[in-house]
């Protein structure tokens, strides 16, 4: 209740033209790659690097002022590239991709305050995309807390099935998993079906 | 921190019971959860967790990562609240938990595999 009506009054009194979209999810499920093609796509320029190496994006990476268009619509965003939100960060798990053990303790800890402040900004969002890696399986305790959570906040949440270009993807068992939210399946990557996410944000953000 | 000797006699799993655990603030259960995770000790606990309240979780075990300490694995089951149970919590200012909560050290707990209505996982015995 409290939320909404923080909601309401910021609607009111407060700059609402720039809506925050948060992209969502656990690491390694392609959200940097995500955010990129969407910022390349309407402002000409990428917005982070992406790796195979988890916790690559370990700050809120922001691009301002992003005007998505689709099928005549048009909205304004600032995009948000949020850490990938996990439960455990081993630097055991860098030091395995090859990166050095000083090194691998300090992305660690980067890595822990990166998930800290992706979900302090819960808080913030005004809708969000989660993303999930179509060949993993989706029903875990992260995605569970973090949809669970939007919900309870009254966010406008997309389930956006990453990966579909890769020969394991399953995108239906995300959309098995959580029926009650909007779903589409792309491949960021290989910028597959990208316009149905668009048409889907202009639609329900 | 130094780390903490395992058990050498294998893991030790803590049954919390609903009674027990409804005398407790959830800042409280958040650091008794803590306390004993961080003793590689894997906690039953007979009460479900609000999203925010996982959500607390999953911060608070962010926050005291380390090298020794690598974060959790939890699971469980979150039963819906029926109408009658939503008008109690609502009248009693608290509201009605049931479910279930398994967590861990993700350095014992190694896997956790899980559906809606059922749970399986893998302890690490050394």
């Amino acid at each position: 209740m409290l939320e909404r009506l923080k909601k309401l009054l910021s609607g009111l009194f407060g700059n609402k033209d720039q809506i925050k979209l948060g992209i969502y999810g656990p690491p390694n499920t392609g959200k940097t790659t995500l955010a990129n093609r969407i910022s390349e796509e309407f402002t000409g320029e990428e917005m982070g690097s992406a790796s195979e190496v988890p916790h690559e994006t370990r700050a809120v990476q922001k691009k301002e002022k992003v005007d998505l268009k689709s099928d005549g619509k048009e909205i304004s965003m600032n995009l948000l590239d949020m850490p990938g939100i996990s439960t455990k960060v081993d630097y055991k798990e860098f030091v395995d991709h090859g990166i050095d053990e000083d090194e691998a303790k300090v992305r660690s800890k980067e890595a822990t305050k990166g998930v800290v402040e992706a979900i302090k900004w819960l808080d913030k969002v005004d809708a969000v995309l989660v993303v999930f890696d179509s060949t993993d399986d989706p029903y875990t305790q992260v995605n569970v807390t973090i949809l669970g959570n939007l919900e309870a906040k009254d966010i406008p949440i997309i389930l956006v099935a990453n990966k579909t270009d890769l020969e394991e993807a399953d995108p239906e068992s995300i959309k098995d998993a959580f029926p009650q939210y909007n779903f589409t399946q792309i491949s960021a990557k290989e910028k597959e079906n990208m316009d149905d996410l668009y048409r889907k944000i202009v639609e329900n953000v | 921190m130094a780390k903490k000797k395992k058990n050498k006699d294998g893991v030790k799993i803590e049954f919390l019971s609903k009674l027990r655990l409804q005398e407790k603030a959830f800042e409280d259960k958040l650091d008794m959860i803590m306390d004993g995770v961080k003793d590689e000790n894997i906690l039953v606990l007979e009460e479900a967790l609000t999203p925010q309240e996982k959500t607390q979780l999953i911060e608070k075990s962010m926050e005291e990562c380390d090298e020794d300490f690598p974060g959790i694995e939890f699971s469980g089951f979150d039963a819906r609240e029926n109408w009658i149970e939503k008008i109690l919590g609502t009248i009693t200012g608290k509201p009605q938990k049931n479910g279930l909560l398994i967590v861990g050290s993700s350095d014992v707990m190694e896997k956790v595999e899980e559906d809606k209505d059922a749970i399986s996982m893998i302890a690490k015995l050394e």
